[in-house]
């Protein structure tokens, strides 16, 4: 008899690597759902008696499935695969009925060792090697993956972003933030509530657009700080709005009056946590190593289209990664933003399919 | 036996600092041949080690001024004493792209540049090291402010 098994998770990739760390030899019927609300539907369904959730999710999210299955005693295993890897939130997914969480990119002993001991799986099923595992999407889904990547590499320009590309830097992004976040939480002690990251391919004149989120602030500071290796460069941009200095001192335990040269240095000490774990985890994943330059202030208290009033005749289009982290129950919100040269994406998509290489 | 412990610590930790400071160092032989090749120079031109080392410099990077390099250099294995570089005088040796492609306006990274003789066991210069510095920063400022005087000139 197998089990049925639903991963439920929005990207692609994580499904993927997600399906391929299930134990081997263990005889299961994996369903698969984008979002809480299919997996909440898959559940009913009798799709799943062991659910593979993950918290990030566009619609519906791991919290709230979790609180649905509560909710409507719906009968399932729940254990969460995050990138949010704050203590906070491992506490958060227990309370509510998950057995157990596994941080992302899944370490397939790691997951067979707790489905061992939670009795999901018996060793001696293990033992038994035979692969009876059924899985028609991933089967589905292999043969069009690599040839797309290197399509892409052998354009001179890229007018949009290979679909495959960008579900696997937006999952790598999702875990690197999630690293990023889980430090900024332990330092101000704080709960760091993290969005799906944003990845687009935009041009100079977009730019403005996609600070439009930001815009609704008056008044922002911003650190950039460059970064370069294997071939792929580009940029952190940090944007703090103004309005939250006061409170981000005074959780990092800044003593005397808050002054220019004291924001700045909030400024700086917290862009060098988010952008250094966003970088180094990244650079883990993708196994990169970059270069940091300095940082480099921006402006302080002006303009969010000031400050973007840069540079705009040395590139056309950009790899942007788009993170905002807001922190619970305070008004503070920073976004992080990635920007990739556009000459750095063969090299990005190079490296990313090693990654999605089955 | 424990001081040579820390002595082998302590190369190491030179080691790792030398790969990762943020200042561009390559080794050359008396052939202009690639001998070492620090994670700077590896990040910014996009060659791995593996790929440079025996390579000639000149034929790796078409843009250095081989003439003028030479005699530079040459001065330095003569005389065994350094020699310097300016991003007044050139505004580089590599031409590496800025640190920030975006907002950075410098169409290159500036480059001030040292070339230091490293002598051997037996005293001889066999060997040279190119120190690469980045001055982008302090280049922009300076060539923002010539440009400011001249417009109200």
């Amino acid at each position: 008899m197998s089990t049925p098994v639903l991963i439920c998770d929005d990207s692609n990739m994580a499904r993927k690597q997600c399906a391929r760390s299930l134990p081997d030899g263990w005889p299961v019927d994996v369903s698969f759902a984008t979002n809480g609300q299919e997996g909440v539907e898959a559940i009913k369904e009798g799709k799943a008696e062991l659910l593979l959730l993950d918290l990030n999710m566009p619609v519906m999210d791991g919290y709230e499935v979790l609180e649905a299955i509560r909710a409507q005693d719906l009968e399932t295993m729940v254990v969460v695969i995050s990138g949010d890897i704050q203590p906070e939130a491992r506490n958060r997914v227990k309370q509510l009925g998950a057995i157990d969480f596994i941080k992302k990119p899944v370490d397939k002993d790691k997951l067979t060792s707790m489905l061992l001991e939670y009795g999901i799986i018996d060793a001696e099923l293990l033992a038994n090697k035979e692969q009876q595992i059924i899985e028609p999407q991933v089967a589905k889904d292999k043969p069009s993956k690599a040839p797309e990547l290197n399509k892409s590499e052998s354009k001179d320009s890229i007018k949009e972003l290979d679909p495959q590309l960008r579900d696997c830097l937006q999952e790598i992004s999702n875990v690197a933030m999630g690293q990023a976040g889980d430090m900024l939480a332990r330092l101000l002690k704080v709960f760091v509530e993290l969005p799906i990251p944003n990845v687009n391919l935009i041009e100079v004149s977009e730019l403005c657009m996609a600070f439009a989120s930001v815009e609704d602030f008056d008044e922002t500071s911003g650190v950039c700080q460059g970064f370069i290796g294997s071939g792929i460069s580009g940029e952190a941009l940090l944007i703090l709005n103004d309005s939250s200095f006061g409170d981000m001192a005074a959780l990092l335990n800044y003593k005397g009056q808050l002054d220019d040269s004291a924001e700045l240095e909030v400024l700086m000490d917290i862009s060098n946590i988010l952008v250094g774990a966003y970088l180094k985890g990244l650079a883990e994943q993708l196994d990169l190593h970059f270069s940091r330059g300095a940082p480099v202030v921006l402006g302080q208290h002006c303009d969010v289209s000031q400050l973007l009033e840069i540079n705009n005749q040395a590139w056309q289009r950009t790899l942007a990664i788009e993170l905002s982290y807001a922190i619970e129950d305070y008004p503070i919100k920073c976004d992080l933003l990635l920007f990739f040269t556009e000459d750095s994406i063969p090299h990005l998509a190079h490296h990313a399919s090693y990654l999605l290489d089955d | 036996m424990i001081e040579q412990d820390d002595q082998l610590k302590e190369f190491y930790w030179y080691i790792d600092i030398l790969q990762n400071v943020d200042v561009g160092l390559a080794v050359l032989d008396k052939d202009y041949s690639i001998q070492l090749w620090n994670g700077f120079m590896e990040n910014h031109s996009g060659h791995h080690p593996n790929s440079t080392k025996d390579q000639n410099l000149f034929e790796l990077f078409p843009e250095i001024d081989e003439a003028r390099f030479r005699s530079k250099a040459e001065s330095v294995f003569l005389l065994q004493s350094s020699a310097f570089s300016s991003w007044e005088q050139r505004p580089y040796l590599f031409k590496f792209k800025t640190y920030r492609p975006i907002t950075c306006t410098a169409p290159h990274m500036y480059q001030n540049t040292t070339i230091i003789p490293l002598v051997s066991t037996t005293g001889e210069v066999n060997h040279i090291c190119v120190i690469v510095y980045d001055v982008t920063e302090e280049a922009m400022y300076k060539l923002g402010q010539e440009n400011n005087a001249s417009l109200n000139a």
